[in-house]
């Protein structure tokens, strides 16, 4: 016997599945204003309080408003009533409005074609959580024609650990909409007839009351272009350069075409200062894969390594992108399609970094680092002048210059004359010096003391070459203990210093501060 | 060749069309004629192209079977491929040959031979490469000495229509001392081979150098030895030559070219056809569009001898490993060719030979596609070009850009 069953779906789970992956208030924003621009909304406005029975999010827009059809898909799972791709829609898979579920109350007002449609649901977070499908309640009322719209308001929204509405400022909300959100469209510079939307967000003055309210458009706009470097030690940080937008035309290896709209500028840190960024520069720049032209996730690998991407901003849309739920992440990596969109847009990287433009730019930026480094130099060779007008007499700070003072106190007639025929600083044995007719093996050093700090051997070595022996006391503990195993005895009077390791040695130590 | 001692030099180039620096023309030399850029295939006349050498020669012979389209190849027409051909005099001095071959090589222009059927542009370079790395231009089998005197013998005998001087190429770690004489060496053959020929013949200057100031530094040396005016209306073209060490490094052979039309330009030479002398595949749409005019190379012979079946300027596949038909080119559209290099064939040249002609006949469209990207109005249809062969291989996409960037006015 054979029977036929279907796989049922736990529908609460489902719902609770969804909406966990939203946490952040600005998401509901975010989901909001695309349900408003996909509405047909030309104004939008957003209000966020922190009231004392938990934080209260108003969406309200003057789009066509929902009829019954559309008010079941904003609260229904995956049954979004608009076509996605077919008409333009940003959204298209009934998954973002699930987000309101997380708070204690949604209140829908809308109307459309006449008919103004009132839908309240109660605590929809908690019956989730005790497993029950949480209801709404729905009146209807028939109106006079043309006044269209939607009020949305959530109240007691559930954010996640640190997603609190009261850590919410304009600042925060201008730039998380302009990176993240429709805010932030590359669309207009790809049609004449873009829809352009006014959005305004106010926040209550317990969240932040350094103004009234915010107000943008619906277009990420670049820095404006300069071209020529600036004054002063940063002269190159405020260049800019547009890339004007280009269409691409991908092929995949199966005979499919997409198209990807490319746009983008390249430009110093106080050029990209100017954008609305969100987050560090190492985080937010490089190359934006987008789709409805909004920034979904960087492909920084498609410029080239020796190319730092921190100086590039480019925006490459594709409606052939599939996105997860929450939008953050591209679904489709494995597809020919986006290897197609990666290779072609490495290639049209690829021409931008080798824009006699971007070369220059980074000439400049090396020629300002040199500029700054040789003013730093000149203020060190100034500390160092300074240190020489205030010494009594020549001192060697590092190795080379007590060859320098040998050769000096040669100069100046001190016995015997020691010359120095060969210096190798990285030697164990660094130096080979004449004395009379013979050529020593010889050690350099400011102080006796380094020799032995650094872990020299003396076995080889005829002379050792110091400014000054150093710390006597160390050297009196070096006789007490030995070194490498033998014995030393250093004998002040007549400079020299006896090693005995089974084999004794006698070394010459020439201080050059006594010959000088 | 009707003299053209009365006027004045340089009328043997006719630039039609300009994209950038790179440039377009007629090269006419005698009744000769050759539209640029092009590639000149080296052909080795000697090796099997004697009466004597009837089964001799290998490849070379073969090549030379294509160019006369003998019945032995399946008799097809191949001339338009040898429409301009450079051979060398070390052609002869590889060869232990005695003084008697060697008269009876030189007895006649290879032009007016039996043995060849070929009316295109003979290029005929002195063999100076040969002195690289110590080795010299040995003519003691057949009892002659080889310096610029002998050399121009030859190349009149064989009636070469480009003549090229002797010259003492350049090493990549030659220092500077050793250019100079070097090119010290080449100016006193200069000197030589202009009092040797006369304006009747086309003559090329070579010319050594990887950048700029080596390129000014040789013309200096050349002009201290023959004289400013000499310099300056003695001759017909400039060899490029020294860059075969380079051949592997794209970006060197794009600083030499377009530095040397740089020099050729300050020094009032920029109507002068300029050769890159060895030097062809996947360089030669990067130094056509810096300002190249012609090239030769025997890479098409060196891959087939190699067993490499070129598919494009950049790559080559194993000839074993071929699909013939996906190749519409003359030698895979003929069966009896295509049997022969899938390895029916009796001598291994049989086999080889038609896969050189087909190496050659790719890099032969290749160039015509250039001239009519060049010949197109404006600079796109070769910043296309460009893009879309050179930009998308991967190992190519910087020169690519460099060249479009420099030459071509950019992208942006």
């Amino acid at each position: 016997m054979s029977t036929t069953k279907i796989p049922q779906v736990n529908e609460v789970n489902e719902f609770l599945e969804i909406a966990s992956d939203f946490e952040d208030p600005l998401e509901v924003i975010r989901e909001s204003l695309s349900n408003s621009y996909d509405a047909g909304a030309t104004e939008v406005e957003i209000t966020i309080r922190d009231r004392p029975i938990g934080s209260e999010i108003v969406i309200e827009d003057d789009g066509e408003g929902m009829d019954h059809a559309d008010l079941e898909s904003f609260f229904d799972l995956g049954n979004s009533t608009k076509r996605g791709r077919q008409n333009g829609s940003i959204g298209y898979k009934g998954h973002g409005t699930k987000i309101f579920y997380k708070s204690e109350e949604v209140l829908v007002n809308t109307t459309k074609n006449g008919l103004n449609l009132r839908a309240q649901m109660e605590q929809p977070w908690e019956k989730l959580n005790n497993r029950t499908m949480p209801e709404y309640v729905l009146n209807e009322e028939a109106v006079k024609e043309g006044n269209s719209g939607t009020h949305i308001r959530i109240t007691g929204f559930k954010s996640g650990h640190g997603f609190s509405p009261t850590s919410l400022t304009y600042n925060k909300i201008e730039h998380y909409l302009k990176w993240k959100t429709l805010a932030g469209s590359t669309g207009h510079f790809f049609t004449d007839d873009f829809r352009e939307m006014e959005i305004t967000v106010i926040l209550g003055d317990e969240i932040d009351d350094t103004r009234d309210r915010l107000v943008m458009n619906n277009k990420l706009e670049f820095p404006t272009e300069q071209r020529e470097p600036g004054e002063g030690q940063f002269s190159e940080s405020r260049m800019c350069k547009h890339y004007p937008p280009r269409e691409l035309i991908v092929e995949t290896e199966n005979g499919d075409t997409t198209t990807v709209e490319v746009v983008g500028m390249v430009g110093g840190k106080d050029a990209r200062n100017e954008l609305p960024t969100y987050g560090k520069h190492s985080a937010q720049f490089g190359v934006w894969l987008a789709k409805d032209h909004i920034k979904v996730e960087r492909v920084n690998d498609t410029i080239s390594h020796d190319n730092e991407f921190l100086h590039f901003f480019f925006i490459a849309n594709c409606q052939d992108l599939e996105l997860s739920a929450n939008r953050e992440k591209i679904r489709n990596k494995s597809s020919p399609v986006y290897q197609a969109i990666v290779e072609e847009l490495s290639h049209y990287l690829s021409k931008i970094a080798s824009d006699p433009w971007f070369k220059d730019y980074l000439s400049h930026r090396r020629k300002a680092k040199l500029t700054r480094r040789a003013e730093s130099q000149q203020s060190s060779i100034e500390k160092r002048e300074q240190r020489i007008h205030e010494r009594n007499r020549f001192t060697p700070s590092n190795d080379a210059e007590v060859v320098l003072g040998l050769e000096r106190s040669n100069r100046f007639g001190a016995e015997p004359e020691i010359s120095v025929e060969d210096y190798d600083p990285s030697a164990e044995v660094n130096a080979l010096v004449r004395q009379d007719t013979n050529l020593y093996a010889s050690s350099i050093h400011r102080q006796l003391t380094d020799h032995f700090e650094a872990d020299k051997p003396l076995e080889s070595v005829d002379k050792i070459i110091c400014w000054s022996y150093g710390d006597r006391d160390d050297l009196s503990e070096l006789e007490r203990s030995g070194y490498h195993s033998g014995e030393i005895s250093i004998d002040f009077e007549n400079d020299r210093l006896i090693y005995n390791n089974g084999r004794r040695d006698n070394i010459h130590i020439v201080t050059v501060q006594d010959r000088l | 060749m009707e003299s053209r001692s009365e006027q004045f030099k340089n009328d043997i180039f006719e630039i039609s069309a300009e994209a950038g620096d790179a440039r377009s023309g007629v090269l006419q030399i005698g009744d000769t004629k050759l539209s640029t850029p092009n590639l000149l295939p080296v052909v080795n006349f000697y090796a099997g192209g004697t009466d004597a050498s009837l089964y001799g020669g290998g490849i070379h012979r073969t090549i030379k079977e294509f160019m006369n389209g003998d019945e032995v190849v399946n008799g097809g027409d191949y001339s338009r491929y040898f429409d301009g051909v450079m051979t060398s005099v070390a052609s002869l001095t590889d060869y232990g040959i005695s003084r008697e071959r060697y008269e009876d090589y030189i007895s006649a222009p290879i032009r007016e031979r039996d043995v060849f059927d070929f009316d295109g542009t003979l290029f005929l370079d002195s063999g100076g490469f040969k002195f690289l790395g110590d080795r010299t231009l040995d003519g003691s089998d057949f009892e002659v000495e080889v310096d610029q005197k002998a050399i121009v013998e030859i190349q009149r005998r064989l009636g070469g229509d480009v003549l090229v001087n002797l010259d003492h190429p350049i090493a990549p770690d030659d220092d500077y001392p050793t250019r100079v004489e070097k090119a010290r060496l080449t100016a006193e053959n200069v000197d030589e081979f202009l009092d040797l020929t006369s304006r009747d013949d086309t003559r090329y200057l070579t010319l050594h150098g990887y950048n700029y100031s080596m390129l000014d530094t040789f013309l200096t040396e050349v002009e201290k030895v023959i004289g400013r005016d000499r310099v300056h209306r003695e001759f017909d073209g400039v060899a490029l030559g020294s860059l075969v060490p380079l051949k592997d490094n794209k970006g060197k052979l794009i600083t030499a070219v377009s530095d040397c039309r740089e020099v050729l330009s300050d020094w009032g030479f920029e109507e002068l056809p300029l050769h890159i002398l060895g030097i062809s595949s996947s360089a030669i749409p990067l130094l056509a569009a810096v300002g190249a005019d012609t090239f030769d190379s025997s890479s098409y012979i060196h891959s087939a001898i190699n067993g490499k079946y070129d598919t494009s300027l950049y790559n080559s596949e194993p000839v074993d490993d071929v699909d013939f038909t996906e190749c519409d080119c003359q030698v895979c559209s003929d069966d009896m060719l295509v049997r022969r290099m899938k390895g029916d064939a009796e001598y291994q040249k049989d086999k080889l030979g038609a896969v050189a002609m087909h190496n050659l006949i790719i890099q032969k469209e290749e160039i015509k596609r250039i001239q009519s990207a060049i010949q197109s109005p404006g600079d796109d249809a070769l910043i296309s070009y460009i893009e879309q062969s050179l930009g998308r291989e991967k190992s190519m996409q910087q020169h690519a850009h460099r060249v479009v960037n420099e030459s071509l006015g950019g992208y942006f």
